[in-house]
């Protein structure tokens, strides 16, 4: 799992750069769709970070 | 009404303008404390803030060009106005929230405290919102922003909460609602919600892209049906809405400094601090109401508004 939570955080993060300069579909630039991108990417972070931390006793 | 959620950013994207007669480019003042008092008023209630936002200036035929760059500018100071309202009433707990919030990501866990489950909950409740949001918000509004169909929209959103207080009714069939705010048993709370439950309802809410559909009275009908009293429901559907509002008009922040908004700066301060201060009595009437009561006045008040303009622009009697 923590290694698929990086994998997705590389993927939404590759996916607000293509929407930021306008690569993706629909053509255009749309910052809204590369901003909730960034968001989604942030979240996997952190649930990789929760993945990786230490057990509570 | 969020930016992204109005009418407005559809009436440009569809090259309609309101449909009354010539449009103004701008509104006037009497407009502008008018339509700040609507917002502020029908954010919170579960009456739909774009649905009354798109059928009120219909109805009162005022022909506000409501894709113009000013009035766009316009309403993002409303929900500016609107969002910092909920920031400020629930300042304590956002305070609480976001401490909490921080603390689960440097811990690397989700603990007991409520209120770092509630910071994960709104997480939950939020994300799907706000990707359906970006996502669908300009091509459903393409297909539904106009009178008939917010107008039907409406009588829906009635029905749904009509139907979600009858089906808590199911869930808890022993008790009547008095009854049942006294019941520890039967309901959860907030923090009690599992990370589905706050997805569930973040989908909810998202029913609020068609224009009609109260976000706030879809996430209460939703938090219902997750075993939430009416108290906790509601109180969960303010707090997902702060995050929502207020992103929608940071993002919209920009269209502030376009050339066409000098002239409404003026109409779109006084409407700001205007709905601020609606906003924050609204939220303060529906937290001590729905300690004791339900959703069904605005279910029957939906029904009622839905059916009559329905009938008014379907027969023409308003063009």
């Amino acid at each position: 799992m923590k290694q698929l939570a990086l994998l997705l955080a590389l993927v939404f993060l590759i996916i607000a750069v293509l929407y930021w300069t306008g690569h993706f579909y629909p053509a255009g630039i749309h910052a809204k769709h590369g901003i909730v991108s960034v968001i989604l990417a942030l979240l996997c972070l952190v649930w990789y970070r929760f993945q990786s931390a230490t057990p509570a006793r | 009404m969020r930016p992204y959620f109005t009418h407005a950013s559809a009436f440009r994207a569809s090259g309609k303008a309101s449909p009354a007669c010539e449009p103004s480019r701008v509104v006037t003042f009497l407009q502008a404390m008018l339509l700040a008092v609507l917002q502020g008023v029908s954010e919170l209630f579960p009456v739909s803030s774009l649905g009354h936002t798109v059928l009120l200036p219909a109805l009162l035929r005022w022909g506000i060009d409501e894709g113009s760059d000013s009035f766009l500018a316009f309403v993002v100071v409303l929900h500016l106005g609107t969002a910092l309202a909920l920031i400020v009433f629930y300042r304590d707990d956002w305070v609480a929230i976001v401490r909490a919030f921080v603390a689960t990501i440097v811990r690397g866990r989700i603990g007991d405290d409520p209120n770092e489950r509630t910071a994960w909950l709104l997480v939950a409740g939020t994300v799907p919102v706000g990707v359906l949001g970006v996502l669908l918000e300009s091509s459903v509004k393409k297909l539904f922003a106009s009178p008939i169909p917010v107008s039907l929209f409406l009588f829906a959103n009635g029905f749904i909460m009509l139907l979600g207080e009858w089906l808590r009714r199911r869930q808890h069939p022993s008790t009547t609602l008095r009854q049942a705010q006294g019941d520890t048993v039967a309901y959860r709370q907030l923090p009690e919600l599992k990370g589905t439950d706050g997805v569930m309802v973040g989908f909810a809410q998202s029913l609020a892209l068609l224009p009609g559909i109260s976000r706030s009275g879809s996430a209460i009908v939703a938090g219902l049906l997750r075993d939430l009293r009416h108290e906790d429901a509601a109180r969960y559907s303010f707090l997902l809405a702060t995050p929502v509002i207020l992103a929608a008009s940071v993002l919209e922040f920009p269209k502030l400094f376009v050339p066409d908004a000098h002239g409404v700066l003026a109409q779109a301060v006084v409407g700001g601090v205007l709905a601020g201060l609606t906003a924050y009595a609204s939220v303060a009437f529906l937290t001590r109401y729905f300690r004791h009561s339900d959703l069904s006045p605005f279910a029957w008040y939906c029904l009622a508004a839905g059916a009559v303009s329905f009938v008014l622009f379907a027969t023409k009697v308003i063009a």
